[in-house]
């Protein structure tokens, strides 16, 4: 690797740090009425500050998706203008015609926009188009690379997301769960952890699950260590399952 | 799928099964051994796993002619280190609360062996309310129930709650599991239904539990090559009811099977020393020949192993 690139990697993995941790206060109600807006002002390399928010996606309007409320203008605009730097692809196959990774991405990409689409005052202002639902959204016989990409799709278990991608986690609830306690067993908290936003869901929604959501989460929340976005995560499961009857948040 | 599982389950079994008769004079006792067994595990033990391969092999009708015929000679070889049941009889009646030559006397009980002193001997025991109430983990007082029930005699065993008061009884969270853990589980299932000969020991939610779980569990050990408990946790897949006996875990186990018939029971380097050989792998060429045989007889006998 060579030296610039290597910087540019660390200056984009603390920009990543800096906004998950932003993110969690705004979750948590503490922190700037405008956290993303001031995250990008404040940021000493404005480029890196708009990929943090382009790879976080969805999740920073978690506090307004979980909540219901507006996000700032200021925070739909720097959202749009990471939209704008960082754009998706126009075609972007599923798998296995095209690359599993980009087809993510393309999807997270689009619940962003679904998220701004609800949450910016003054209505729409993002046209992204839905990625091809495609074959890939069920396990066929891997339930174990199924819940891999269930886990890079999490952002999409955020409320008002919906569409193909949650829709099919509700159709899978024992792949989901085999996902989790694979990931559990092989000490991979941060997929764990994202996996347990959609078993949060699963369980809000009343989907018959083989295991407990809440002790699983308490066990992660236990081996978060200092990790902000891992942290992130279990802090929106903890959320999604508060918002079941009968729950309190924790 | 089930058509390739049973083909390469007998593959596995016969080479085990022959590796271990190959080299079975490995497996002697000293001559000076006494009922006492200063080490028990070192060749007492594997004798017992051994004749409890051979036992399965014979019981099991789907073995071909050649299989049955080295099953039993396993077991003629552990009957004469055992002095024809003498030392099995002498160790149980010196120690009194020793649950093993009742289990290890159970594996020949099963094939048809028997020895007069040690019937009359199990049948005093069994109605001693010391050896009732020996204090012994659930899943290990299921061995000693199954071994009983081999043995013909009763200990007054509540099958139905014995299981329920084990680790697998209690639906336990399954990302909680750990290696010990695993091998007791598998444990639990093999008592309850006599390793595969009666599939409905196991109660219901129990094997829909396994069901859900059996496949992450051989997933994450077969990750890390350990194979001994990869291959136990498929003997469990293969006693459900409705058999769980993934193609693609039989094939993974067949490739790592040597040439001769050894199983490897880790990923750690092979001893090149033939005596080393033996006594690190014994055990997994067991369990390996049990897998297979018990695979082999619940795929012809049911609708049909599934892979999950």
């Amino acid at each position: 690797m060579r030296p610039a690139e290597g910087s540019v990697r660390a200056a984009y993995a603390d920009a990543i740090a800096v906004l998950a941790h932003r993110v969690l206060d705004t979750l948590r109600g503490v922190g700037d009425t405008a956290p993303l807006a001031g995250f990008v002002e404040g940021a000493a390399d404005p480029k890196a500050a708009l990929a943090a928010i382009r790879i976080i996606g969805a999740d920073t309007l978690a506090a307004q998706a979980l909540g219901g409320a507006a996000a700032h203008p200021g925070d739909v605009a720097a959202v749009r203008q990471a939209a704008a730097v960082f754009p998706t692809p126009v075609h972007v196959p599923a798998p296995p015609e095209g690359s599993a990774e980009n087809w993510a991405v393309a999807w997270r990409d689009w619940a962003t926009a679904r998220l701004l689409e609800r949450h910016a005052d003054g209505g729409a202002e993002t046209h992204a188009p839905q990625p091809a639902a495609g074959p890939a959204l069920a396990p066929n016989g891997s339930w174990q690379s199924w819940a891999v990409l269930m886990a890079q799709l999490s952002p999409l278990s955020l409320p008002g997301v919906e569409g193909p991608v949650p829709d099919a986690a509700r159709r899978h609830p024992v792949s989901l769960a085999r996902g989790i306690t694979r990931a559990m067993l092989r000490r991979d908290y941060p997929t764990a952890a994202r996996l347990a936003r959609w078993i949060a869901v699963l369980h809000r929604d009343g989907v018959p699950l083989p295991l407990d959501p809440a002790p699983l989460v308490e066990h992660i929340s236990l081996h978060a260590g200092g990790g902000t976005r891992l942290a992130l995560d279990v802090a929106i499961a903890r959320a999604l399952l508060a918002t079941t009857p009968g729950r309190t948040a924790g | 799928m089930t058509a390739p599982v049973t083909s390469t389950a007998h593959r596995i079994a016969t080479r085990a099964l022959g590796w271990l008769h190959t080299h079975r004079a490995r497996a002697g006792l000293p001559a000076d051994t006494t009922a006492d067994l200063g080490d028990p595990n070192s060749v007492y033990k594997p004798l017992g796993e051994t004749a409890l391969a051979g036992s399965l092999v014979l019981r099991d009708a789907a073995a071909g002619s050649t299989d049955k015929r080295i099953a039993k000679e396993l077991l003629d070889h552990s009957w004469a280190q055992f002095r024809q049941g003498d030392l099995l009889y002498e160790r149980q009646l010196r120690h009194q609360l020793m649950t093993d030559p009742l289990e290890t006397y159970a594996h020949f009980a099963r094939s048809g062996y028997h020895h007069e002193g040690m019937a009359r001997l199990l049948r005093h025991n069994a109605g001693l309310a010391s050896v009732r109430a020996a204090e012994v983990v659930p899943n290990r007082r299921l061995a000693i129930a199954n071994a009983a029930r081999l043995a013909g005699v009763d200990l007054g065993t509540d099958w139905d709650a014995l299981a329920r008061a084990t680790w697998l009884g209690a639906a336990a969270e399954p990302w909680a599991i750990d290696w010990m853990t695993a091998y007791a589980m598998t444990h639990t299932v093999f008592h309850l239904t006599d390793w595969g000969g009666r599939p409905e020991g196991l109660p219901v939610e129990m094997a829909g539990y396994l069901t859900t779980w059996l496949p992450v569990w051989i997933d994450i050990w077969r990750e890390v090559s350990q194979w001994d408990l990869v291959a136990e946790l498929m003997i469990v897949g293969a006693c459900l009811e409705e058999p769980l006996c993934d193609p693609e875990s039989w094939a993974a186990l067949a490739a790592v099977q040597h040439e001769d018939g050894l199983v490897p029971r880790d990923g750690e380097p092979v001893a090149e020393d033939e005596q080393q050989r033996f006594v690190d792998h014994q055990h997994t060429a067991v369990v390996a020949a049990v897998a297979g045989c018990v695979a082999v007889a619940r795929t012809l006998t049911t609708t049909g192993g599934t892979g999950a």
